[in-house]
């Protein structure tokens, strides 16, 4: 059990090279100081399994973006190519086509979300426990429902004819009362929200949203919850509002959970894959309108077999991302990093 | 929070909780769902006669084939036995990772009980038998009998050639009744099926695209003239809505393969029994939808044992039929056909001696190279150029241009 | 605050408003909360029809009657219970030491300072925007390399000290524990682990909730590694249980969404447990700012 050691001997580790301390100062002094060595020992673990199993699909990954690969015929069938991958997947109209599909699904459904989730986790707060408790589970639940189940309902709600969406849109239109706003809908039914090229992504962007709103939400809600208490009934006292409680104290004092939610949004939703995969059938939609980067690579390296150009392109998606964090960083890291 | 109470009592619990797990088989098989239903009636059988135990593993379609591809690039981990699917078979069969049954095996004596086509399919491109095939998926058209008789049709009549299919699909729409749930249907049955002699699916002999030749632009264009005249439906398949439309007589026909019959009799729309039957594809074509092979990876420490199971399964008749019989799994064994139970008329279809027109299709269909890219063609085509067409109403010619460069990009290095 | 002063006169106003606007709030959060219930309660429905029923276009929340034959037949198609065992086994366990690890790794980089942090940190953060798809080959060359196959250690192990953990926790950690407290820790004689342990770990308790859930979720649904890594029947988790049965034509659909039902439980059970956890850390307001 190799594991199982590893722990313990990093807690040991970590516990005998602090005994007998009393510094508060954790910079390392002239003369070698056990101190400064904790920080490594708490570390451990995840430099023990970093190293393992992240830094060896790294470079396999890096290799190969070098190589021919057809992964059926096995390691040996590498061949090197050279740069030709990363030429082929940038001169690709399904590369670039599936960029400005995955932008747009990452926008729309992370801003919906952010904008959704941070008003609403501040109000769950000032709920009772019981109820915040339970709208926050409920809430969650998207999170958790596996995608199977989550595909099927979506299938039907969407489905053209039948489906309770279309239903719905109908019946608002038929209705005496709302059919001056909706009347116009009807001159477009059936709707088809899945082949339609204009259609599907906002159907795929509401799945996303429904999806991982509810995760915000409890994120956002641990945030707040660490908020002292005090500070917002002493701002009470004061005479501020609500909103003004909210856009002046509990706003700024999130901004790590907000730096911290909008990172994982943006590196989560540059990597769709499983919400456009199951409501296209893996196909990519009509004209590759629903068709993400990552389900680009991979069905470049699994279904067609060409994992040296799926490496490449993955590598290109990295790039990507790494940007957009970068500018998250740059743009907010001081703050978002940092205290208060 | 009790994390100490947790750290402690996991890290007795992995400490103690048991690990790798001896199988006490001889051999394993891997293969995807209804295997399993036809393998539990086999395998007693065959551990009688052979001693040799079997363990099988299913995963579905699509994670089993992902899981091969992990254990052929990788060198282990698979089966003994391996199923492998029509629309994979082409790299796999490429692949070097499979063992060459002609050479060890010397199945080649076997070719002439199996349908020509499926044996064709299983054939690498240096002769050798790669994959032997257990299943097939002939092509038919299903029909609802009481709509054709109330437009006074004879089905003869209406599939003597596609625009005989469309005029019936026109006289239909006067009723409200769709002609068929997807055009895409259509255009698939055409470019499967009418494939010139000396030509694969979608590469030539040289390995150079075909996807511009008239083959691909007349089943485009018959396609478009189904779905710009609102002769389909335009329902997907294995939707709610497809099964509904079975159920409701949504559309009068469809093209598919043998198995369809026992979905539609077991769940899709078992009231609609009576009002069913089969006949040949229209312009006399003959096609195929689906089928499996078995094959064995080189990985394989058993290869006899895992080939005296391939050839268990496959050429013998009454394993053939057994698996015929449990899950409707078209026999590719083409001595099996004269057996009693293709004289068997069929309730659900009005008493048809269906399964008669299954073999003979499964006789006629001509046998078509596999090629390397197959695979990758298969989905720009399908999936998408035509969709483009269909959906988008993009022009075909440019649609299919485009989508032979792509394919030829990707198939660069084939 | 100055803008409050002029408030002031129609406080009383605004309080109605605010209250009013707090009701209605509570409406549209009370009834969107149901529609998102609404597919979970949809899966219990259609485990109680047969496959006929469960494809049919009618929206009808009516129960079949088919509960019984289903459970029965998910018993006879997949190793249902020992595969709920095995997963409760990889996610437990798997939860629990992320838990310690990430905790360890997220509070390293919130209160310390060392050669080389930014680069770890920055590896970190980077090693998630790998896109997971294509680790999957290298990984298996691991496990089997490290004499892992079939052993449900190669599904947890790798995943326990996942970036989103140490990130998560450090965030915590520098939002809501004061410096001033763990130098008094350091005063009163702790030394660096059992500042951790004793005095750290007890306030990070929401967002080690958060995590666990967040975790628990991830080992639950994981799929493509156990695929690959487990190789019989009886090591199966209960994602790779399920899926294997569903070709699409074949399935037995209505014994699906039982199990599929009934595999959400633990995740509910360990959601509802932690949430707990998260109040508990508001209520017993150890952060003093």
């Amino acid at each position: 059990m190799p594991d199982g050691t590893s722990i313990l001997e990093g807690v040991k580790m970590s516990t005998t090279l602090q005994s007998s301390t009393t510094e508060i100062e954790k910079e390392s002094k002239p003369g070698f100081n056990w101190q400064s060595l904790s920080p490594y020992g708490f570390l451990l673990p995840f430099l023990i399994i970093f190293s393992v199993f992240g830094i060896f699909p790294l470079l396999f990954s890096v290799f190969l973006s070098f190589h021919q690969w057809n992964p059926v015929e096995g390691l040996s069938a590498m061949s090197y190519v050279g740069t030709e991958n990363y030429y082929i997947a940038l001169t690709d109209p399904w590369l670039w086509r599936s960029l400005k599909n995955t932008f747009w699904l990452a926008i729309t459904s992370g801003v919906a979300q952010h904008l959704v989730a941070i008003p609403v986790a501040y109000v769950l707060v000032s709920m009772s426990d019981r109820l915040r408790h339970w709208l926050t589970s409920a809430y969650f639940l998207p999170f958790i429902t596996s995608t199977v189940a989550a595909s099927l309902i979506f299938f039907n709600m969407y489905s053209p004819n039948s489906g309770i969406i279309n239903q719905a849109l109908i019946a608002l239109a038929d209705s005496s009362y709302l059919g001056w706003a909706f009347g116009w809908v009807n001159d477009y039914q059936p709707i088809r929200w899945l082949e339609n090229a204009d259609m599907l992504k906002p159907s795929i962007a509401f799945m996303v949203f429904w999806k991982y709103t509810g995760f915000n939400i409890v994120l956002y809600t641990t945030g707040l919850m660490t908020i002292p208490k005090e500070i917002l009934e002493a701002a009470r006292m004061d005479g501020a509002n609500a909103f003004h409680r909210f856009w002046h104290i509990s706003l700024p004092m999130i901004r790590p959970f907000v730096f911290f939610a909008i990172t994982m949004t943006i590196i989560g939703n540059l990597q769709l894959f499983e919400e456009p995969f199951v409501l296209t059938r893996g196909s990519g939609g009509t004209g590759q309108a629903g068709l993400t980067i990552s389900m680009y690579l991979y069905k470049v390296g699994w279904e067609w077999l060409e994992m040296g150009t799926a490496s490449a392109i993955s590598w290109l998606l990295f790039a990507l991302i790494a940007f957009f964090t970068s500018i998250q960083f740059i743009f907010f890291g001081k703050k978002g990093l940092q205290g208060h | 929070m009790n994390l100490k109470m947790l750290t402690l009592s996991s890290a007795i619990i992995f400490g103690l909780a048991s690990t790798a797990n001896a199988a006490d088989a001889d051999i394993r098989f891997d293969g995807f769902p209804d295997f399993d239903s036809s393998l539990k009636v086999l395998l007693p059988d065959f551990e009688k006669k052979t001693g040799i135990k079997v363990d099988y593993l299913m995963n579905n379609h699509g994670d089993h084939h992902t899981k091969l591809t992990t254990n052929l690039a990788t060198g282990s981990g698979a089966g003994d036995v391996i199923v492998v699917d029509v629309e994979k078979i082409g790299p796999f069969v490429a692949s070097g990772g499979l063992v060459n049954l002609s050479e060890k095996y010397g199945v080649d004596k076997y070719q002439d009980r199996f349908a020509a086509y499926a044996w064709a399919q299983g054939k690498g491109a240096d002769g050798g038998m790669y994959g032997i095939p257990v299943d097939l998926g002939p092509g038919v058209m299903y029909y609802r009998t009481d709509i054709f008789e109330k437009e006074g049709v004879k089905v003869d009549a209406a599939i003597t050639d596609w625009d005989a299919y469309i005029a019936l699909g026109k006289k239909l729409k006067k009723d409200n009744i769709f002609l068929i749930a997807s055009a895409a249907d259509v255009a698939q049955a055409i470019i499967f099926t009418t494939v010139p002699e000396g030509e694969g699916l979608y590469f030539d002999k040289e390995g150079n695209s075909v996807v511009t030749s008239e083959r691909f632009v007349k089943a485009f264009t018959v396609a478009k003239t189904i779905r710009d005249n609102g002769l389909d439906a335009r329902i997907t398949a294995w939707s709610n809505e497809w099964y509904e439309g079975f159920r409701n007589g949504t559309f009068a026909t469809q093209l598919s393969g043998a198995w369809l019959l026992g979905h539609l009799k077991n769940w899709i729309a078992p009231d609609t029994s009576g009002s069913w039957a089969v006949s040949n594809l229209p312009d006399g074509i003959y096609g195929s939808w689906g089928g499996s092979f078995l094959s064995i990876p080189k990985q394989s420490k058993n290869p006899d044992q895992a080939w005296a199971l391939i050839e268990y399964m496959t050429t013998n008749p009454d394993s053939q039929l057994t698996a015929f019989a449990t899950i409707a799994a078209f026999p590719s064994n083409i001595t099996t056909y004269d057996d009693a139970l293709f004289d068997q008329p069929i309730e659900f279809l009005g008493g048809q001696k269906a399964r008669q027109v299954f073999a003979e299709v499964a006789k006629n269909i001509k046998p078509v190279q596999p090629g390397k890219g197959d695979h990758v063609a298969r989905s720009i085509i399908l999936e998408n150029a035509l969709m483009q067409v269909l959906d988008e109403g993009k022009d075909i010619k440019e649609a299919l241009a485009e989508a032979e460069r792509l394919i030829k990009r990707r198939t660069r290095n084939m | 605050m100055k803008t409050l002063a002029f408030l002031k006169p129609s406080q009383e106003v605004t309080t109605f408003l605010t209250k009013a606007a707090m009701v209605l709030l509570a409406t549209v959060l009370i009834l969107s909360a149901i529609l998102t219930v609404f597919p979970f309660i949809w899966s219990a429905i259609l485990s109680t029809r047969d496959r006929s029923e469960i494809f049919s276009t009618t929206i009808s929340f009516a129960l079949g009657d088919s509960l019984a034959i289903n459970y029965q037949r998910l018993l006879e198609i997949m190793p249902f219970w020992q595969a709920m065992f095995n997963s409760i086994y990889v996610a437990f366990v798997g939860t629990t030491i992320s838990l310690l690890f990430c905790s360890m790794g997220g509070y390293a980089f919130a209160v310390f300072k060392f050669k080389g942090k930014s680069f770890l940190f920055a590896m970190l953060v980077g090693s998630m925007m790998i896109p997971p798809v294509l680790s999957l080959i290298p990984y298996f060359l691991i496990v089997q390399f490290l004499g892992l196959l079939d052993n449900h250690i190669a599904v947890w192990l790798p995943f326990t000290t996942t970036p989103f953990g140490i990130f998560l926790i450090r965030q915590h950690v520098v939002s809501s524990i004061p410096k001033e407290l763990l130098e008094a820790a350091k005063l009163d004689g702790a030394g660096e682990f059992r500042t951790y342990w004793s005095v750290v770990l007890p306030l990070m308790k929401p967002a080690l909730a958060t995590l666990a859930i967040v975790q628990f979720v991830f080992f639950w649904n994981m799929f493509m590694q156990p695929l690959v890594v487990l190789n019989s029947p009886d090591q199966y988790v209960i994602t790779q249980a399920l899926r294997s049965v569903q070709g699409i034509p074949n399935t037995p659909w209505g014994s699906v969404m039982l199990g599929t039902t009934i595999s959400l439980l633990p995740i509910l059970i360990t959601y509802v447990c932690a949430s707990k956890q998260m109040i508990s850390g508001l209520t017993s307001g150890a952060v003093k700012g």
